[in-house]
């Protein structure tokens, strides 16, 4: 439950709507309720009226009042159901909303040191199912609940009036339905509705492999095996779906049985009741239609309580990732950025959260504003973990990095990395346009500025060749641009970004020496008044700087 | 950095004729489930017919004990009745669900097989538009989401086409002016309902894929938090990312808004329908109206015609609830046929060209992409054995010729011919080792990676594969060495390792032609040179191709194939 409260607290905002719900689904039920009670009564009333009418007294009943109020409740009812649904809708999805800008927000920090590590897939899988699966938290759990809570509260007392012991086994029979039953139908489907949601987790993830890997399978003639898998999978998940349809199917069943016996009781005490002339006959009438209106207040109860379970735990999974730590921790007043840009690597050692082999020793480095260096050495020798200390990527464990003298620890985070351009060997391009991949480097990027930028990165011949320019839509990670134009594409980003110090990470890593070369030869001219920081383990481009580093085994020395 | 309207628009604007697809292609799927639906529907109409003679019971029992004043225990035959017929209700309503879930489960399972046999048909070309998150959503949500259709749904449809009339049977001669109150009232229901119903269904479609491409979205964006945050723009995103979930609480109550007319209707109708009753059979009783059987009705008459009352339009409300989730199935339907109706490039099969001694060949063949031709007249004879540097500058055609070759992508003209015979993705499957330039990582262990093509490989034919291609080297520091989890886009593993696993890969399956595509890319001299070397002596009596723009590669390779935008140059 602790993890169904802390979503609770996001609900605030949305007050308004969740409480507008809430009013018209008691509104509806109760009018529901009353419109049978009213019309059975009447009829029962009209009965014994007209016998003694046809006995050839005078009619003394006033049946204006009873037919208007069964004309305002059917109409109350009808707008009633028709309100509730739209705002209870309505409010989930802006809760939902709400939810998914602040589990993104969560997200932020927490990348990309500490959530690198985690798979894409699943962290889809949290984010939209997951976070979908909380819509039941309201209109399936809440709203119900309270509205059986106040419906049956006022069922009884109501009921009381008229017949003290028909009210109590009638709300007694009505708190099974609506809190024992639930009860034992969620302590038996909690299993199952934690299984699922592990399973088309688990599912997903595995299916997001076998799509982005599909070559290699096909290649390998491995695709039948995953599908195979996968079909078994989904059985696997259908079986549970199985399991816990069963279940809601007996507790319907047994609800409804439940309601039965009750209403057989009622319609016997009812009797004896009018037989000892403590009730009238169209009293027991009305208390025998109340009755059975009443449980329609408890019918979605046991399929709500089965839901908890399959909330509770898509709670915790995006609880989890939203109190993950950072890997860096932010200074309580930041300082200004300074106005120049001297870097220094004084003593830092480093080794990744909970890993026993350090991956950096010692390191010593100086690099003035303007100042140009390359890092060179062997996969894995930490050339790479480097530039990620110097962007905050994580902190290191000994020793400290300076920016114009200042630790760096001291400045906001997301304002230093506005100091940097970064051009390494995975260029992320994004589901969108070219323009807009371009444009993110600098949202208000004149169209000059974008041409100037298009033609440096010499990227002007591939647009000018696409049908549709640069409103050209690259799909996921850019799969229908090749590796030299995504890089080109990247290279245009950091002329837009125009940072002051340039992190060339492997920055031509998998070109052909024609691109390789035409990269560096428009990087020189552009890198002239900047910082560079290039790490390679080539000797291709090491024109472009003045000092060249050797790093091994996490050990920095200069060539 | 958005989901252009426009994009959404062209995604959402599709006419009637797809609607009819998609309801025909529902249709055609339920037959395998016929007699479950049947089953479920039966299981429905009997717990109707429950309800009738409950109400008749319960009416007889009030107007004994009310009017005619006997004891309760002497109407011992109606409680005996009820209480049988309470037993009997309950289990209809267990039957109905378990045996509707019976078809909708039947059809989820079939639904997936066939759309993994097309993502297999499609190949890596194919698939290329659709982001990968929105192709899982399609297997698992969308599928998920006909299970209704099939449960509720269809067998709800038959209680509807045979309650409501069992019903009015039963009303007639009690009453008839309650019974034509019914007849009349019931059938303006469903035309309103099948008006209302049509803007329901296509607006439903649209919420499903916003749904789905959301899913693509996030995915996207999450994979490129990193990005982002390096330009800073992870506010700008956020203001995005409320954008489209605000674009689809609007486009999902848009649907609902019409969703929820109908049932608003029905509910008008259902509690109308009461009210009239109540009111007729309460003036008749007091003798104030004179038409029909109003006069001579008793009160158990006509607490049973009120009792009815409600339930009459119960099946029809309760269809209504479901049109929902027929709505959702077309939705759904919609997204599964973009996958399943999507064209597959037609490679031929088996169509021999004896006389033909060459291993591979290509003649004449041409590709192009829309109008951008990507491959021009190509003709090339490879003979066994023979070790080849494929070069060009990159954007010159290199993947795309091995694509072909590889059957994942179909020729545009001419034929690609391996050992004689057009070639086709299984075949070549089984001819062809290949060590892609962006090999994909799995979750799983290392020693798995490298024992895709056969994952019951002897684990020292692994070992020596990962030994040759260098994976041992840095396997070894892992903390479980080729035991060792990794995955998400070879994830701790750099671009030069996930390589060397792609080559052992090829080392283990030992096929007769090797392809591989930029193998040194990621290393340095000295290791490259050791790779080569290796190279060399495994695949010595092996047809070797070799993507490459490295001189040593180029060098050491007996036969050097250029490709010039397109063309091959001498």
């Amino acid at each position: 439950m602790k993890d169904l409260w802390y979503f609770l607290k996001l609900f605030k905002p949305h007050g308004d709507w969740l409480a507008g719900g809430v009013f018209l689904s008691l509104l509806t039920a109760l009018a529901s309720i009353a419109l049978l009670t009213l019309s059975g009564w009447f009829i029962s009333a009209s009965a014994i009226a007209g016998l003694v009418a046809v006995d050839g007294n005078a009619l003394a009943f006033n049946f204006m009042l009873p037919a208007a109020q069964i004309r305002a409740l059917a109409i109350t009812r009808t707008l009633g159901r028709y309100g509730e649904r739209l705002v209870t809708h309505e409010a989930t999805f802006r809760l939902l909303a709400g939810i998914r800008s602040w589990f993104f927000q969560q997200l932020v920090p927490l990348v990309p040191g500490r959530l690198s590590a985690m798979r894409s897939g699943d962290l889809l899988s949290r984010m939209t199912a997951d976070i979908d699966a909380l819509d039941a938290l309201y209109l399936r759990l809440l709203l119900p609940a309270v509205v059986a809570a106040v419906g049956v509260t006022a069922v009884t007392v109501f009921l009381a009036f008229y017949a003290p012991v028909i009210s109590l086994t009638t709300g007694l029979m009505l708190i099974i339905a609506s809190i024992w039953v639930p009860w034992v139908f969620n302590r038996l489907g909690r299993a199952g509705a934690k299984e699922i949601v592990g399973l088309a987790a688990y599912f997903r993830i595995r299916q997001i492999d076998m799509i982005q890997g599909l070559a290699d399978l096909i290649a390998n003639q491995a695709y039948r095996r995953f599908s195979g898998f996968l079909e078994q999978f989904s059985d696997l998940m259908i079986n549970t779906h199985r399991r816990n349809n069963r279940l809601s199917a007996i507790s319907l069943a047994f609800t409804m049985l439940l309601s039965q016996i009750t209403l057989l009781m009622a319609l016997v005490l009812a009797a004896m009741a009018f037989e000892d002339s403590l009730l009238s006959g169209p009293d027991s009438a009305l208390v025998v239609f109340r009755v059975i209106a009443a449980f329609e207040l408890a019918a979605p109860l046991p399929q709500a309580m089965q839901m908890l379970a399959k909330t509770q735990k898509a709670a915790r999974r995006i609880r989890q990732v939203a109190e993950m730590t950072p890997t860096i921790t932010k200074p309580t007043q930041p300082l200004a950025l300074p106005g120049n840009y001297d870097l220094q690597f004084i003593d830092v050692s480093f080794r990744y959260p909970d890993q026993p082999v350090w991956v950096l020793k010692n390191i010593n480095l100086n690099i003035s504003q303007g100042g140009k260096i390359a890092i060179v050495g062997a996969n894995g020798s930490g050339k790479t973990t480097l530039l990620q200390l110097l962007m905050r990527y994580y902190d290191p464990e000994q020793g400290s990095v300076l920016l114009a003298g200042q630790n760096i620890r001291q400045f906001d985070a997301d304002e230093l990395m506005s100091c940097f351009g970064v051009l390494s060997q995975r260029s992320q391009l994004f589901a969108a346009t070219i323009k807009e991949n371009l444009l993110i480097a600098k949202p208000t990027a004149s169209a000059t500025e974008l041409a100037t930028a298009i033609k440096a990165a010499g990227l002007e011949n591939y647009i000018g060749y696409l049908p549709k320019g640069l409103d050209t839509w690259v799909g996921e990670s850019g799969v229908k641009v090749s590796g030299g134009e995504a890089r080109r594409i990247a290279l245009a980003r950091l002329y837009l970004k125009n940072a002051p110090v340039l992190i060339l990470d492997e920055p031509t890593e998998g070109l052909d020496s024609d691109t390789e070369r035409d990269v560096f030869k428009s990087l020189a001219d552009f890198a002239k008044y900047k910082t560079v920081i290039m790490v390679t383990h080539r000797e291709a481009g090491l024109e472009l700087v003045d000092v060249v580093y050797c790093m091994e085994q996490g050990v920095l020395s200069e060539l | 950095m958005q989901l252009t309207e426009t994009a959404n628009q062209a995604y959402f604007d599709k006419n009637k004729a797809r609607e009819k697809t998609c309801a025909d292609w529902l249709k055609e799927q339920s037959k395998a489930v016929r007699k479950l639906i049947l089953f479920a529907a039966i299981a429905g109409i009997t717990n109707g017919v429950g309800v009738i003679i409950q109400s008749a019971m319960l009416s007889v029992i009030l107007q004994a004990v009310i009017i005619d004043k006997l004891p309760w225990a002497s109407a011992i035959t109606p409680f005996i009745m009820l209480a049988a017929v309470f037993i009997l209700r309950s289990m209809c309503v267990y039957c109905h669900q378990t045996w509707g879930f019976e078809a909708g489960a039947k059809v989820r399972g079939s639904v997936r097989h066939q759309l993994f046999a097309r993502i297999l048909a499609l190949g890596p070309a194919g698939i290329k538009h659709y982001q990968s998150g929105e192709l899982a959503a399609v297997t698992l949500e969308q599928v998920d989401a006909l299970e209704n259709y099939f449960s509720r749904y269809l067998p709800q449809q038959m209680i509807v086409g045979a309650l409501p009339l069992i019903m009015i049977i039963a009303v007639m001669p009690v009453n008839w002016v309650v019974g034509l109150i019914f007849l009349f009232t019931g059938p303006l229901v469903p035309i309103f309902m099948a008006l209302v119903g049509l803007g329901a269904a296509s607006a439903n479609r649209s919420q499903f894929l916003a749904m789905a491409r959301m899913s693509g979205y996030f995915l996207d964006r999450l994979q490129g938090l990193a990005t982002l945050k390096l330009f800073g723009q992870t506010t700008q995103e956020l203001v995005n990312i409320n954008k489209v979930a605000d674009g689809f609480r609007e486009k999902t109550m848009a649907v609902l808004r019409i969703a929820f007319l109908s049932s608003a209707l029905l509910e008008f109708f259902s509690a109308v329908a009461v009210a009239l009753v109540a009111v007729y059979v309460g003036l008749g009783l007091l003798g104030l109206i004179h038409f029909g059987p109003a006069e001579h009705i008793s009160l158990s008459e006509a607490l049973f015609v009120l009792l009815l009352a409600p339930e009459f339009f119960m099946p029809l409300r309760q269809l209504a609830i479901n049109y929902h989730d027929r709505a959702a199935a077309l939705g759904a339907t919609d997204a599964i046929l973009a996958i399943l109706d999507q064209d597959t490039e037609l490679l031929e099969t088996s169509d021999s060209h004896p006389g033909s001694t060459d291993l591979i060949e290509f003649i004449n063949v041409c590709k192009s992409y829309d109008k951008r031709q990507v491959l021009t007249d190509i003709n090339l004879h490879i003979a066994a054995g023979e070790k080849i540097a494929l070069v060009g500058e990159s954007g010159a055609g290199k993947t795309t010729l091995l694509n072909l070759l590889l059957g994942f992508e179909a020729v545009t003209e001419g034929r690609v011919l391996l050992n004689s015979l057009m070639v086709n993705r299984k075949y070549a499957a089984k001819a062809i080792a290949w060590a892609g330039q962006n090999a994909y990582i799995f979750h799983g262990t290392i020693k798995e990676n490298i024992a895709l093509a056969d994952p019951d490989a002897p684990e020292q034919s692994i070992i020596d594969a990962a030994r040759a291609a260098g994976v041992t080297e840095f396997s070894a520091q892992m903390p479980e060495g080729l035991l060792t989890p990794v995955g998400e886009r070879g994830y701790g593993l750099s671009g030069g390792q996930v390589q060397r696993i792609a080559l052992a890969r090829a080392f283990l399956k030992n096929a007769g032609i090797v392809l591989l595509d930029e193998p040194t890319a990621n290393l340095d001299a000295a290791n490259k040179r050791l790779l080569l070397d290796t190279i060399e002596k495994l695949f010595i009596d092996k047809t070797l191709i070799i993507a490459s723009h490295d001189a040593e590669v180029i060098q050491r390779m007996d036969r050097r194939i250029e490709l010039q935008q397109g063309q091959l140059v001498s």
